[in-house]
């Protein structure tokens, strides 16, 4: 996992001294960007047939990041996450069982897949703990609408998990 | 008896006599007509909802009355058995014997107790209509002819099959399901209304309504030549197929479908090997073509493959990784529900008509892609889902976590293992079922009892294994406990595994059917064992390719990209089977034959 970007704890603490929501915005962002980085930097790595899946994945924290970026821009911030956290998401839980791989030079789909569900996972965490440590108000919201962003993207990932690994799709070893 | 007097012209005053219905009460008849007697046999009713445009009701007809009409916008699902086809009726030919309605599987169609209907002389089209559920002229009338248990002329009742007795059959691979005698098979194929539904969902569009037809009739050897009309593999397929062809089956809406795959091993047992041989060899060109083709993969669909291509005279040959033919179908169901030697049967047929296999060659290793490449016209790849997935939870790489295609793979062989005394299975699919049952009854042999559990995700309504497999794996001894989560493979501090832990899963799918567990922390179970077997998913191990060609060739999503005949971005190069539609037997015949069908076209090109 790259170091001080989205799931790392040291990146969450350089998040929790700022006190805007313009600054937390722009420092969640800059996780994205890493992550997008990480997993487009990892394209030419994996075998040929795989490459889609780490191509989906960078383009989803490509999302995430013009997300964030256009939630920064937009002068309804506050509302914005009001109304975006008056429905939770619930963590599933499923991947919490599945082990934190070490991806290796040539991963398989189904490290790649336990790679990414464990940035996510750790990244719901930290904003959810920040979220919790947060007195009620704007900042603590933007971590609840971040924890919560978070928590859909495991979800996803989760049921793409399911889908390659459980329903015997033909994926590689 | 007197002569009848028509001469006699009766008396002069004979007219005055009419003077008397002056004196008689004058008789109305209504405009409408009288109703008709319950059961009448009026104009046909037809409910659309209930209807499958199975086209029994049009075959049965002598009058050929009923003609099959498509109507667009209907739902159509050969899969299900459904065509968007509604019967209509001619009149001018109907006699309104009501046969239709006695035949009819679903019970759609009635006649009524409605008997008029006229027209102009430019209205005669309108004796041809297409019935629906309000009748001819959308009046209601009361049912008159319908379906009765008397009158029904569609038995809803498999006959029984014979099954080992569970306590004969807990320590043992012998086969289980005996079979039908000449008598059941042709009580069981005259159940059978010819209605093609078979034929359309099936993968490989076996000729059921005719191999049944001979099995009525009691030509059993015409039932195996309709049968290799699409599929080499049928006594595997006689005892193993998913058989969509019964779910599609038309009898099934209203009882139990035709026992289709049953009678199909019927018909292969009843013939000899060497007259199945001679028959399979009809049809096969008496020249060479002078073509080489390499199929990689001895399973279903290479076989299908080498069995199209040899007959079309093309020099095939077949390499296989390991000792024997068959790929799953050997290595990955159990000798209770295959015996083997009917798969060697299937094959045999295979390599008679001059099909090589080069056993115990594993091209990647032993033979490169680049030298088929270089030495074939063209090459098959069909080398199936011959690697287990894991859960990769916590514990799982402990040595004595197996996968189930493995430990499946090692008990035909023959080779030894330690049977484990206690045992868990993770996975609720045909495989986790195999492996639990196989594993039950090294048990029962060696330990005098069963200690197998089987811990599925998915709950009892969204199962994987077939139910019968589920019936018969309780019956032998096997627990199965479906909603659990598997959370840790538990190791003691000695390093010996003990056993698993799962958690309670209180719904496994979200409103769209896709994957969205809800876990019930306050629900977890550790079950003992001295091994946790993973039976979840299946991969194909592509790593034969090498870097060069991985990159050569077109991908989606992980699987090889293949045109509409199986072909990949390479044009000589085609794959078909598991590694192309996931696992199912009749799935991988019909792909052998897809892309034997590619390549005989490509060949022909080429040339």
């Amino acid at each position: 996992m790259s170091e001080h970007g989205e799931g790392h704890s040291a990146a969450y603490e350089r998040i929790r001294s700022k006190k805007t929501l313009g600054e937390i915005l722009e420092v969640a962002t800059s996780f994205e960007k890493a992550a997008f980085e990480f997993y487009t930097a990892l394209i030419p790595k994996v075998s040929k047939n795989l490459r889609y899946l780490v191509e989906e994945l960078a383009g989803e924290e490509q999302g995430h990041y013009e997300l964030f970026t256009s939630l920064a821009g937009n002068p309804d911030i506050e509302s914005r996450i009001q109304d975006e956290i008056k429905t939770p998401a619930e963590d599933r839980r499923f991947s919490d069982f599945v082990q934190l791989p070490d991806l290796g030079d040539h991963p398989d789909d189904q490290a790649i897949l336990q790679y990414a569900l464990g940035r996510e996972d750790a990244a719901m965490k930290q904003y959810r703990e920040l979220a919790d440590s947060t007195e009620p108000g704007p900042v603590h919201d933007l971590f609840e609408y971040l924890a919560k962003e978070e928590t859909l993207h495991k979800q996803e990932l989760e049921k793409q998990y399911y889908e390659i690994v459980y329903s015997g799709g033909p994926g590689n070893g | 008896m007197p002569d009848i007097p028509y001469k006699d012209k009766g008396s002069i005053l004979g007219p005055l006599k009419t003077l008397g219905f002056f004196a008689r009460r004058p008789v109305t008849e209504p405009f409408e007509p009288r109703p008709a007697a319950d059961s009448y046999r009026g104009f046909h009713v037809n409910d659309w909802e209930k209807c499958i445009g199975c086209s029994t009701c049009q075959k049965v007809c002598d009058n050929a009355a009923i003609t099959m009409v498509k109507i667009p916008g209907l739902p159509e699902d050969p899969v299900l058995g459904v065509r968007n086809e509604r019967p209509a009726i001619d009149y001018g030919r109907c006699c309104w014997c009501g046969l239709c309605v006695d035949i009819c599987p679903t019970g759609s169609i009635s006649l009524t107790t409605e008997y008029v209907h006229v027209c102009r002389e430019n209205e005669l089209d309108s004796y041809f209509v297409l019935p629906d559920p309000n009748g001819i002229h959308g009046k209601h009338f009361d049912k008159g002819w319908d379906k009765t248990a008397d009158a029904d002329l569609v038995d809803l009742h498999q006959q029984p099959m014979g099954e080992v007795e569970p306590q004969q059959r807990d320590d043992n691979f012998d086969e289980i399901v005996h079979g039908f005698t000449s008598q059941q098979a042709i009580i069981e194929a005259s159940r059978c209304v010819q209605c093609g539904m078979c034929h359309e969902s099936c993968p490989t569009h076996m000729n059921a309504p005719e191999y049944i037809r001979a099995i009525w009739e009691g030509n059993a050897e015409e039932a195996v030549r309709q049968i290799y009309r699409s599929n080499p593999f049928s006594h595997v397929c006689g005892r193993v197929c998913t058989r969509r062809c019964e779910t599609a089956c038309s009898i099934g809406r209203r009882g139990d479908p035709v026992a289709i795959r049953w009678l199909k091993r019927y018909a292969m047992d009843a013939v000899s090997d060497e007259r199945i041989r001679e028959i399979a060899a009809e049809g096969k060109v008496d020249y060479i073509s002078g073509k080489k083709i390499a199929i990689i993969g001895a399973g279903p669909a290479g076989l299908t493959a080498a069995y199209d291509l040899v007959k079309k005279g093309h020099d095939v040959t077949v390499f296989e990784a390991l000792d024997k033919p068959g790929g799953m179908t050997r290595y990955g169901i159990p000798e209770y529900r295959l015996p083997y030697d009917r798969l060697d049967a299937d094959v045999e047929v295979i390599t008679s008509l001059g099909v090589t296999i080069q056993y115990n060659t594993r091209i990647g290793r032993d033979i490169g892609m680049d030298v088929l490449e270089r030495d074939y016209d063209a090459v098959v790849v069909a080398i199936g889902l011959q690697q287990g997935r894991s859960t990769r939870i916590p514990g799982s790489d402990h040595k004595q976590v197996r996968k189930a295609v493995k430990l499946l793979r090692k008990i035909t062989q023959g080779k030894p293992f330690k049977v484990p005394r206690t045992a868990v299975v993770i996975g609720g699919g045909n495989v986790a079922m195999d492996i639990a049952r196989s594993l039950a009854r090294l048990q029962k042999q060696q330990y005098g009892e069963v200690r197998m559990t089987v811990a599925a995700l998915e709950d009892f309504d969204h199962f994987l294994a077939d139910p019968e497999e589920v019936t018969e794996a309780r019956e032998e001894g096997v627990v199965i406990l479906d909603s659990r989560g598997p959370k840790q493979c538990l190791v003691d501090e000695n390093g010996k595994l003990i056993g698993l832990a799962t958690l309670g899963v209180v719904s496994i799918f979200d409103q769209d059917g896709r994957f969205a567990p809800r876990y019930d922390d306050s629900d977890e179970q550790v079950h003992q064992a001295d091994m946790v077997i993973e039976s979840i998913g299946q991969m194909t191990d592509v790593s034969l390719f090498g870097d060069e060609l991985t990159e050569r060739l077109e991908w989606n999503r992980g699987r090889l990209r293949v045109d509409e005949n199986g072909r990949t971005s390479e044009p000589w190069l085609w794959s078909a089977g598991d590694m192309v539609f996931g696992p199912d037997v009749v799935h991988a015949v019909a792909d052998g034959h897809r892309v034997a069908a590619g390549i005989e076209e490509y060949l022909g090109v080429k040339q």
